[in-house]
């Protein structure tokens, strides 16, 4: 294999293509990425097993062939080196692979290739197709309620659903839930519904945003797998697993409060007094007549309060909230009005979009010690 | 409990040798022969010089020496006092016994004491339930009067998630309770653990002492 790029495209694209090697994986191969070069495409690819990218690198080919280099180490050769023109060549015989840039040479041992596994190529049983940005801004919405905790696979996952021309995202962490409808302008050819890792999602959220060109994302899904297709760009991932719970059940049919509240004002609010809700501490709603007051309490450290006009009315009430969730739930809203919707200090709340576009937020409330 | 401030040079004799020296020191020597020299600074845990008892210490004029003997050989540690600012002796009386809580004993009284935290409807048979290979810490019945050994960690790895299999083998031996189900608790179950439990179909249940005590709330979530 040898071929010809710049240090800069090489730098952009191992940037996203590290992301995803493995950082712990028995198997030395899955800590890099693979280069793969053929006479009219070089591909970088990468995987930790879950989730799997193909990523193509401008390149001209000058010889074919294949290897794979230590991902961490060849990102911080790439980062080191000089702008401009750059070759990379394979040299069998020394086991290792040959990169100039200008003046500076480097050689670094290649990993195993025949331990690297092949990457799904895209497509499926069911393939659809949706827009790239909708689908990309559903998962901004919910990706910060799914949760991070490996002992319960099912949540670490977005349930992502499509049918007729409604794609639906679901998130949650057992302490708040995510909710995103989004209308499609085109109803999708066939529907689908999956439990697929956030963090395969986020990366192509990432992927998207950073410039694939890409109008449209190609889902294909299998029967254990996810295939995304994002212009070059080929994102894989396992799918997970089990029964995702309910959501449609955990949302309360009625509430006792309903308040529009402008949603710039109270994340300004919500973020400036989360700076005293440190050690756990909850953030504290007070609801009085026509006002809301913020306050948090650290002991050691301080204490902050602020109030806000809202249409309350009704018996005074306070509700305590974490404050990183209920601040995720506010700015996942983005602009304009909220609807917070209430019913007692121990039962779920939920945040709403004001503009009806479809985003859903239940947080559940932490109990105040008085 | 002796407890002197002197300004002294020590030497140590024995496995090696060693000098401190003259500086203001605290000499601590216990009832029971043992013998702690400390210093402001330095570790905050570990004493400067020390010898465990037994030990016999004699005490000189401007001098103490404690002996040890060990093996053959004799470990000496000489205390040149060259000023004494303080020696105060204190009765510490009976001290009791350090209590700790929080250790798997306490779990297992816990759940034994509210087994429905190990599953739904479940009741104690018996603690230390016998097999030939040692006892399950608890044998239960499910709310379908299913039979559920119950093995309790503090924290839970995969070595507990093959004990737990051991104790199932045996117990299912006995054709009335081929059927046995197996449930991990623990405060904290390692990942790997969980995946071959769950992969040899033994539930786990992370469980929190201070709330199956009652002493703390659970934490309120949307599901369980």
């Amino acid at each position: 294999m040898k071929l010809s790029t710049t240090s800069s495209e090489l730098l952009g694209q191992l940037q996203t293509a590290s992301r995803v090697a493995s950082t712990r994986s028995a198997v030395q191969a899955l800590s890099g990425v693979q280069f793969q070069a053929t006479a009219d495409l070089v591909e970088l690819r990468a995987t930790d097993m879950e989730v799997g990218l193909r990523i193509p690198l401008a390149a001209e080919v000058e010889r074919e062939g294949t290897a794979v280099l230590p991902a961490r180490l060849l990102l911080d050769v790439a980062r080191q080196l000089p702008s401009g023109s750059l070759t990379l060549e394979l040299r069998p015989a020394e086991q290792d692979v040959e990169i100039i840039c200008g003046p500076a040479k480097f050689h670094l041992r290649t990993l195993r290739t025949e331990d690297f596994p092949p990457l799904p190529e895209p497509g499926g049983d069911q393939i659809v197709h949706l827009p790239a940005r909708a689908f990309t801004e559903t998962i901004a919405k919910v990706a910060r309620s799914a949760s991070r905790d490996e002992t319960r696979p099912i949540l670490t996952g977005i349930l992502v659903s499509a049918s007729g021309t409604e794609l639906r995202m679901v998130a949650t962490d057992s302490y708040r839930l995510s909710v995103k409808e989004t209308r499609l302008e085109v109803p999708v050819e066939a529907g689908f519904e999956a439990n697929v890792p956030a963090r395969a999602l986020q990366e192509l959220e990432r992927i998207v945003a950073s410039g694939a060109e890409a109008e449209t994302i190609e889902i294909g899904v299998r029967a254990n797998q996810v295939v995304f297709r994002a212009g070059d760009v080929v994102l894989s991932s396992r799918l997970i697993d089990g029964q995702f719970p309910n959501y449609r059940q955990l949302l309360p049919e009625t509430y006792e409060h309903e308040l529009n509240v402008a949603g710039d004002e109270l994340v300004g609010v919500v973020r400036r007094i989360s700076l005293m809700a440190q050690k756990n501490a909850p953030l504290r709603l007070s609801f009085t007549e026509g006002e809301l007051t913020i306050s948090a309490q650290t002991p050691d450290v301080g204490e902050a309060s602020e109030p806000l006009p809202v249409p309350f009315t009704g018996e005074p009430f306070e509700i305590g909230f974490n404050p990183d969730f209920l601040r995720d739930g506010l700015e996942s809203v983005e602009s304009g009005d909220v609807v917070l919707k209430l019913i007692s200090p121990l039962r779920p709340g939920l945040i709403e979009a004001g503009d009806g576009s479809g985003f859903l937020y239940l947080i559940m409330p932490i109990r105040l010690n008085v | 409990m002796r407890l002197i401030v002197a300004r002294c040079s020590i030497d140590y004799t024995g496995r090696l040798t060693t000098h401190l020296p003259e500086a203001v020191r605290l000499l601590m020597i216990k009832a029971d022969g043992g013998v702690a020299v400390w210093h402001d600074g330095g570790s905050s845990v570990k004493p400067q010089n020390w010898m465990t008892p037994p030990t016999v210490i004699e005490e000189g004029d401007g001098q103490i020496v404690v002996r040890k003997l060990a093996g053959v050989t004799e470990d000496r540690l000489e205390i040149g006092i060259v000023e004494v600012l303080s020696d105060v002796t204190h009765d510490m009386g009976e001290a009791a016994a350090l209590e700790k809580d929080g250790v798997e004993r306490d779990l297992q009284e816990a759940l034994a004491a509210a087994p429905a935290w190990c599953g739904e409807g479940f009741r104690l048979v018996r603690r230390e339930w016998p097999t030939d290979i040692g006892p399950v810490d608890l044998m239960c019945r499910d709310h379908q009067d299913g039979w559920t050994a119950v093995e309790i960690k503090r924290v839970a790895t995969i070595d507990a998630v093959e004990q737990l299999t051991r104790y199932l083998e045996r117990i299912r031996r006995d054709p009335a309770m081929e059927f046995c189900a197996g449930v991990l608790a623990a405060q904290v179950i390692k990942p790997q653990a969980r995946v071959l439990a769950e992969a040899r179909g033994i539930a786990c249940v992370e469980v929190d002492l201070d709330v199956v005590r009652g002493d703390r709330e659970p934490e309120l979530t949307l599901f369980a």
